[in-house]
């Protein structure tokens, strides 16, 4: 298709005022700028990468200040790049209100790179990941070993000469995480990965003191199911699944950031039906996210009711979008360019009966725990972390918002037509387990407010855009009509050809935010897919977070935080 | 009412249990089948979670599901105090050691429910570092398709497992050991398959017998009787 040898648009370095702020710090270190699809890509000089990240937060023209992303990229076999690897900064500035991508090219032989971890703390377990899936050396790390594979793995399973389905078994686990003081008198205790408060998939180790933990390590990678390796073997459609499966509290919503990131790389918008559809069911995902952070987290404290009741009122929610596509949880209703078919005729009066069913719930959850002294005795005043400390580590979503910072991308980068709706932004002040429960609880409310106005001015007309390049002709038309024969063969058989170019998609999802960074070279399968995986920020200062706490407290703070297995291991 | 009712057939039929054999007002019985109908009735399920599936699991023991109805819902997260464990979940290679161990540490006699594709095959992550199938290194009794299953698929894989008890049937040895830490074929690599088949082929021509697959063509037979069939 024409698509596919579409070329990126000229380099920008005039008309960006942060590549030229970063030209005058590095001067020949800048290397490239690039703008594609409005995304702001800045390829500097390996000896640079320190400077050019430095100058980013530091600036106070730039103020780069929350870390989202880093990751590498293999450009294996690319005949138009002279070295193969590519490690790729994402990070973001509220006061700009602007994503920047930072680039620095590596060779094949012995790429490396000195650490970030001075500038950006969150880089930490980012950069052991990148040495873990593709062997990129951080000079200067404090602990470069592998995080999502286990210590027998052979290789770095996502160079593209990695066979996607090699296996290494391993046979014992890592007995010891943290290094115990000889001759101390301090207990260890193991916690997960088969705990109930660690949900089955974490793990950390925490040397106590009595009934408090002195020092503390984690273990990540138990869940790691190699999404992203998946996806360079999957069309943009085939995708879809697999996102599904990312934060399973929620699956609508990664299924709907997917289908904007795409739809941002191929230059196409959803119809505004398909919009509001979207959003009405993301809003009731992010209720369903929240019930299942608020049940679950008081269930580790001791109480079982509410979980039963926000269960309850989950299963009403499955109800709705099992009858817009059959599915409860892993729903693949999202489609690249709208949604995969109308929604039932009563949906409106489905969402309205629901909006006044979640309502009573909430609030009879609100009264139940939020005066409860238990329970505020547990919460409050505990796992607190101040608003600087949680952007360096790349928290964004509910927990930076409990944090005190105000930043929601539904407002700040409107997508889907959120600038439409009329809502408000819940701020906690003090950053602790409470606050991060009250700014849940009153989203779940503002959600219930979106959703409304949204089954209010549901506008008619088709569900997913008259392009050719990305819907499916009508049925009936491909028994009778042999263009649309074709068109149907072409785009099953060869799947959608974005066109080559760079885009990050991102989303508030009910966690945090929610980014894709796509690299696509023209062809059926995308060459990467990196998610900016939201859980995998927030878990990496838990270690830190709980010292000096009691164990009693690790388990309420790692509950406030809802972290998902799917999406930290992906 | 008295405990003998139970057995005089109000309530179950006691003579549908292994061992039971009921005339009158006398039952006879085993201990070992009195002994079988208490454990199917009071299952202790262990949840081993890790993935959506989990999430689904917690569907069946909330309000709306009630697992209670079925006499399986004291969950207990200690395996020693166990005897039935659903893997609920995708499980990967770093994870293998620690299912087994908890499968170890739970008492005998114990079943293993292996919950969606991913325990059961791998499901669709055919890579480097997911198993493909629980049944690698534990064996599983029930296995429950789906991605994930929904709460009645999950409920009816406890009421097999109640079948299994009843008739004292317990999977003993991982039915996949040998295919521990194969890599997943299927999607990615067909060689293994092609082999297979071309394998199967010869053997079958061998007998005289054509590829699987391959319909034969029905010869019709000729002569006075087929004419009637068109009148």
């Amino acid at each position: 298709m024409a698509s596919a040898t579409q070329t990126p648009p000229a380099p920008a370095e005039a008309t960006s005022p942060i590549a030229r702020a970063l030209k005058d710090e590095l001067g020949e270190g800048v290397l490239k700028v690039e703008e594609f699809r409005g995304d702001l890509a800045v390829t500097v000089s390996p000896q640079g990468w320190v400077r050019a990240a430095t100058a980013l937060k530091t600036l106070p023209e730039l103020d780069f200040k929350l870390f989202l992303d880093l990751c590498a990229v293999d450009h294996l076999d690319d005949e138009g790049r002279p070295e193969r690897f590519e490690v790729v900064l994402h990070v973001y500035s509220l006061s700009g209100k602007h994503h920047v991508r930072l680039k620095a090219a590596l060779p094949e032989r012995e790429p490396r790179l000195p650490t970030l971890t001075g500038v950006y703390r969150g880089a930490n377990w980012f950069e052991r990941e990148a040495w873990d899936l593709y062997g990129i050396v951080f000079e200067g790390h404090p602990n470069l070993t592998r995080i999502l594979t286990h210590q027998d793995f052979v290789g770095h399973p996502m160079r593209k000469d990695y066979p996607t389905a090699q296996r290494h078994v391993l046979h014992e686990p890592q007995r010891w995480l943290l290094p115990v003081p000889a001759g101390s008198e301090h207990v260890v205790v193991n916690i997960g990965p088969s705990h109930p408060a660690m949900h089955g998939t974490f793990r950390v180790q925490a040397l106590m003191d009595g009934e408090t933990i002195v020092d503390a390590a984690a273990e990540i990678g138990y869940m790691h199911r190699n999404f992203e390796k998946m996806s360079e073997v999957r069309s943009y459609w085939q995708i879809i699944p697999y996102t599904d499966r990312l934060n399973y509290c929620s699956s609508f919503m990664n299924g709907h950031g997917w289908a904007l990131a795409v739809e941002k790389l191929m230059g196409i918008h959803a119809p505004p039906r398909a919009e509001a559809v979207r959003v009405i069911l993301s809003e009731f995902s992010r209720i369903m996210d929240h019930f299942v952070c608020i049940g679950t987290n008081v269930v580790d404290l001791g109480a079982i009711t509410p979980f039963f009741y926000l269960f309850r009122v989950r299963e009403e929610i499955y109800d709705l979008l099992e009858a817009c596509c059959g599915a409860r949880l892993t729903v693949s209703y999202v489609r690249i360019g709208g949604l995969a078919q109308d929604v039932p005729p009563d949906f409106s009066d489905r969402c309205r009966r629901l909006v006044e069913s979640v309502r009573k719930y909430t609030d009879e959850t609100d009264r139940l725990l939020t005066r409860n002294v238990i329970f505020a005795r547990r919460f409050k005043d505990v796992g607190a972390l101040g608003a600087d400390e949680a952007l360096d580590w790349g928290w964004v979503g509910p927990c930076l918002r409990g944090s005190g910072v105000p930043y929601d991308i539904r407002k700040d980068h409107p997508y889907s037509g959120y600038d439409q709706y009329d809502f408000d932004v819940p701020v906690g002040t003090v950053g602790d387990c409470y606050d991060r429960y009250l700014v849940r609880l009153e989203e779940i409310r503002q959600s219930l407010r979106i959703v409304e106005q949204a089954v209010a001015r549901l506008p008619g007309g088709p569900v997913i855009v008259d392009d050719k390049r990305v819907a499916l002709p009508p049925k009936a038309q491909v028994y009778s009509n042999i263009e649309a024969l074709m068109n149907h063969f072409k785009l099953v058989y060869e799947g959608i050809l974005a066109p080559a170019g760079e885009v990050y998609g991102y989303t508030e999802a009910a966690n945090r935010e929610l980014g894709y960074y796509i690299v696509s070279d023209g062809r059926k399968y995308p060459r990467r897919v990196k998610v900016r995986p939201p859980s995998f920020n927030i878990y990496q200062p838990y270690p830190e977070m709980i010292k000096g706490h009691l164990l009693a407290d690790a388990v309420a703070i790692i509950g406030g935080l809802n972290i998902i297995a799917g999406e930290l291991d992906r | 009412m008295g405990i003998l009712d139970i057995f005089r057939g109000k309530l179950t039929d006691p003579t549908a249990c292994a061992g039971v054999h009921a005339g009158g007002d006398i039952v006879t019985t085993t201990v070992d089948a009195v002994v079988r109908w208490g454990r199917k009735s009071s299952i202790w399920p262990m949840p081993f979670g890790t993935a959506c599936c989990a999430i689904e699991f917690m569907a069946m023991t909330a309000s709306h599901y009630d697992i209670a109805r079925f006499g399986a819902e004291v969950l207990r997260f200690s395996p020693r105090q166990a005897d039935l464990m659903f893997v609920a979940g995708t499980i990967v290679d770093k994870e293998g050691p620690v299912l087994k161990t908890i499968y170890d540490q739970m008492p005998d006699p114990k079943w293993v429910v292996s919950m969606g594709v991913c325990a059961s095959s791998g499901g669709f992550y055919r890579s480097y570092h997911v198993m493909q199938g629980i049944d690698e290194i534990i064996p599983v009794d029930v296995y429950v398709p789906g991605c994930p299953p929904s709460p009645e698929s999950l409920i009816a894989a406890v009421m097999k497992i109640q079948e299994r008890i009843t008739k004292g049937e317990q999977a003993k040895r991982p039915q996949g050991e040998h295919r521990l830490g194969a890599p997943g074929d299927g999607a990615i690599d067909r060689r293994y398959r092609r082999a297979f088949w071309a394998k199967d082929d010869a053997e079958r021509a061998r007998q005289g017998l054509p590829p699987r697959g391959v319909v034969p063509l029905r010869v019709l037979p000729t002569g006075p009787d087929s004419e009637s069939h068109h009148g």
